[in-house]
């Protein structure tokens, strides 16, 4: 999905779920384990403010 | 922070709290360092993420309208901080979503404009929601 003009949240997670993103360790996460077995509450920052 | 001091509930309703940042993993580890936060912070310099979560790319009145900057400087005094400077994409909006088990996102709040942020207790009550 491409970033846009408009906020446009997904209904599923499915699209976000196979993201493997570094942590501040540089530890690698994929972002559907974060939920696998708990609800997460994601929060994406504007900036390192 | 103000998610950072509601992250005790967050663990206490039984849900993991993840902030992702657009920058380096060093640029994460410091920003933990310098806010004194436990949560994990991911770094997500390709902003890969914020596409699929479909977050927006601000346009300059989301950035600069007199009622955004306005909005700004309330939460900066609220909150007695100051905006750092900017690493990566100045236009690149946030959000929040919540995701239960079964990968339903079952709350988001997108960004709209660089003032639009979802309280950590909008987020905290959708949480709740979600584990009930």
């Amino acid at each position: 999905m491409p970033a846009g003009r408009h906020p446009s949240p997904p209904a599923t997670a499915d699209g976000l779920a196979d993201i493997v993103l570094p942590d501040h360790e540089c530890h690698d996460v994929r972002l559907g384990d974060l939920w696998s077995d708990r609800p997460a509450a994601l929060v994406w920052l504007r900036h390192y403010g | 922070m103000q998610l950072h001091r509601a992250r005790g509930q967050f663990e206490e309703a039984g849900a993991r709290l993840v902030l992702i940042g657009q920058a380096t993993p060093r640029h994460a580890a410091h920003f933990r360092r310098r806010q004194g936060i436990q949560v994990p912070v991911l770094a997500d310099e390709e902003r890969i993420s914020y596409k699929a979560a479909g977050a927006k790319v601000a346009g300059v009145l989301d950035l600069w309208h007199p009622k955004v900057v306005a909005k700004g400087a309330v939460t900066g005094l609220r909150e007695k901080t100051v905006q750092g400077r900017t690493i990566g994409d100045a236009n690149q909006l946030g959000g929040a979503m919540v995701i239960r088990p079964d990968g339903k996102v079952t709350w988001s709040h997108m960004s709209t404009d660089a003032g639009d942020n979802a309280s950590p207790e909008d987020i905290l009550a959708a949480v709740r929601a979600a584990v009930a």
